[in-house]
């Protein structure tokens, strides 16, 4: 499902250069749920990125689901990451002017879908999530879990068939944040790939396989 | 998606109280202050009364001569109306022209009656005054182009003048009107004219040549105007020729000095020109200095929106972000960020039409413009649906313009670097 060859990236800022990640190979396969785990800026942001189509490695080919990415033109990506991808943040990155229900129907309006479709999807996605009694709140009413739960229900109500969390219970308490993994577990379950990362060895060791960065290199 | 958009506009417009507020305060001024000022032209130059049908009328009423005296700077000029003579003897026999009028306008008259201060207008004019005018005869007659030839001491009078000298008499004609030494007769009682009326002004009109030419000889100054009407504004081309071509051959039989006829000017011309120097208002500087001066007025909004657009990018970092994650497009972005200025500039747009409906209905009064030297018109609201247009028109433009280079920096924007992990 996603297969990245060679991925280098080097950040540059006027003082440093930073090699975020070094020719890493990774390869995630379609109906599984890995963790990213490493210290702190070994560069796990930067590869969910990288897969995510947000940001442009230096070196390397990407597949996702099959589809090499030959260009980073804006609209190519803008579409691949619309049908294929859903972000979860560990700042859940709710948009504040927008209900609950307008945040989880924005990878919606990015394509041509009757309001009737989209409406249903929402309400769908947010019963996943088990939200459905606060769709027209304001995220700035939620608590932490509950936003972290918008965001969920906002990255499945495409129905991509990627979801990359970075460090999705980072901001939780550890109850919440076992609720919030139990729900990706689910959407697992029914066939999603998932890459999250996490510095939880508990939440990690309850998924498939754990992936280690050391320095922007895959160990052990 | 353009409910969301508007959600969005809604949202961040009262959330962020001040921007809205500054955004929307330069647009709605200057768009007050088009109103009003569109409201000022179309009161002056539509005119009314026997100023009804100017459109097919241009006027000359500014002469400018210059010392020309040779291996010296060229210092001393002066402007002033056109002289008697040189109206009379060249500009009057305007043939391009249909009808050509020659007048003083009005002039202030002051005289004591019943023991009373009175200020009047007096208009010294010729014949074809009456016919280029639209004057509303509401008994006699007027004066004839032989009684103007013959200086005949004929006057014809409003029907203010009348009540004021008169009172309730119902016929004046035959009565006689002094007029410092010159004892008048009246052949004419006309309607007051328009207030607002900038040429055809005055309570008591007689020939002009009921007083003596005391021009110099080689004077080209004096106090008239004139004015040329043709049967359509295609004349005014061949009529601004043969003018210019009369002057030109009197500047050049004159050794000392430079003549320079300003116009023929519309009305709406001559009012922009003002008292400005005519000769520098032909060349098209005034006008050109006008319009870059509207253009700055009606830009300042605009680039003030822009630069506050530029300034706030950053707080919309996230939220374009979090879009772009999600699949929105560089462009989809921009067109949502050029929506939500237009909407902006729109708002203000409104805002400040509503404005200038308030200020004219408040202050209508207190706004009277001073059209000439003897009335004060108090601004009413005029509705003109071309200004209206046009003003909503600007606002759109202003949107596009403060809104495009900054959506343009806005969708650009990396999002990886608005999604870092930590609390923003
Ligand atoms: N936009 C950037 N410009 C310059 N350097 C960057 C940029 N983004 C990341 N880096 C650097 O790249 C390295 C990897 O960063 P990254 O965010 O991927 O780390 P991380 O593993 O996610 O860390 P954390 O666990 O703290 O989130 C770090 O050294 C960081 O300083
Ligand atoms: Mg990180």
């Amino acid at each position: 499902m996603i297969k990245l060859e060679k991925i280098s990236k080097v950040y540059r800022t006027r003082e440093i250069e930073t090699l975020a990640l070094d020719n890493i190979n990774f390869y995630v396969k379609e109906g599984e749920f890995i963790s990213v785990m490493g210290p702190s800026g070994c560069g796990k942001s930067t590869l969910l990125n990288i897969i995510g189509l947000l940001d442009e490695p230096d070196n390397g080919k990407i597949e996702l689901d099959n589809l090499p990415v030959t260009s980073y033109e804006d609209k190519k990506t803008a579409r691949m990451r619309n049908q294929l991808v859903g972000f979860i943040f560990q700042s859940f990155h709710l948009i504040k002017e927008l209900n609950v229900y307008d945040n989880v129907e924005l990878p919606l309006i990015y394509r041509n879908m009757p309001a009737s479709e989209r409406k249903l999807r929402v309400t769908e996605s947010l019963e996943k999530v088990g939200l459905t009694n606060r769709m027209s709140h304001y995220p700035s009413q939620l608590s932490g879990g509950q936003c972290q739960r918008a965001a969920i229900a906002r990255a499945v109500s495409g129905n991509p068939k990627i979801i990359l969390a970075d460090e999705p219970t980072g901001n939780l308490d550890s109850k919440i944040g076992h609720e919030v993994v139990s729900i990706l577990a689910d959407l697992n379950s029914k066939g999603t790939t998932i890459v999250m990362v996490t510095h939880d060895d508990m939440l990690a060791k309850s998924t498939h396989r754990i992936v280690r960065l050391f320095d922007g290199r895959l160990v052990g | 998606m353009i409910k969301n958009y508007f959600k969005i506009f809604l949202k961040v417009a009262l959330q962020n109280k001040l921007f809205t507020f500054l955004s929307l305060f330069g647009i709605s001024l200057t768009i007050m202050f088009v109103m009003i000022f569109s409201m000022t032209i179309s009161k002056i130059t539509t005119g009314s009364g026997p100023e009804k049908d100017l459109k097919d009328v241009v006027f000359c009423d500014r002469i400018k001569t210059k010392q020309t005296i040779k291996g010296k700077a060229n210092n001393g000029y002066s402007v002033s109306s056109c002289g008697r003579r040189v109206s009379e003897t060249y500009l009057k026999k305007t043939k391009s022209a249909d009808i050509v009028s020659m007048y003083t306008g009005a002039m202030p008259w002051e005289f004591i009656l019943d023991g009373k201060y009175q200020k009047r207008a007096q208009n010294q004019t010729d014949a074809e005054y009456w016919e280029l005018f639209d004057y509303k005869f509401l008994s006699g007659r007027p004066y004839t182009y032989e009684e103007v030839t013959n200086g005949a001491n004929l006057a014809v009078i409003t029907k203010s003048l009348k009540e004021l000298f008169f009172g309730n008499e119902e016929n004046v004609l035959g009565k006689i009107i002094h007029y410092t030494s010159l004892d008048l007769i009246i052949t004419g009682v006309v309607e007051d004219p328009s207030k607002s009326a900038q040429n055809a002004v005055g309570d008591l009109y007689f020939p002009y040549t009921l007083l003596k030419n005391t021009e110099a000889p080689d004077d080209y100054m004096g106090g008239f105007t004139l004015a040329f009407k043709g049967k359509d504004t295609k004349q005014f081309k061949a009529i601004s020729d043969e003018t210019h071509e009369m002057i030109a051959r009197l500047d050049a039989a004159d050794t000392s000095r430079a003549i320079f006829l300003s116009g023929p000017l519309t009305q709406l011309g001559k009012m922009m020109r003002g008292y400005g120097d005519p000769e520098e208002y032909s060349k098209g500087s005034t006008l050109f200095k006008f319009l870059l001066f509207a253009l700055a007025f009606i830009l300042l909004p605009a680039v003030n929106l822009m630069a506050l657009n530029f300034a706030r990018i950053h707080e919309r970092g996230e939220e374009i972000a979090v879009r772009k994650s999600f699949g929105a497009a560089s462009r989809v972005l921009r067109s949502q960020f050029l929506f939500e200025n237009i909407l902006m500039t729109l708002t203000g747009g409104v805002i400040g039409i509503i404005l200038s409906f308030l200020v004219v209905d408040l202050l209508g009064n207190s706004l009277s413009l001073n059209v000439n030297y003897f009335s004060n018109v108090p601004l009413t609201f005029s509705f003109n649906y071309l200004v209206f247009a046009a003003s909503l028109i600007a606002c759109l433009i202003f949107g596009l313009l403060s809104g495009y280079l900054p959506a343009i920096r806005l969708s650009r924007m990396k999002p990886a670097l608005y999604l870092k992990g930590g609390e923003l």
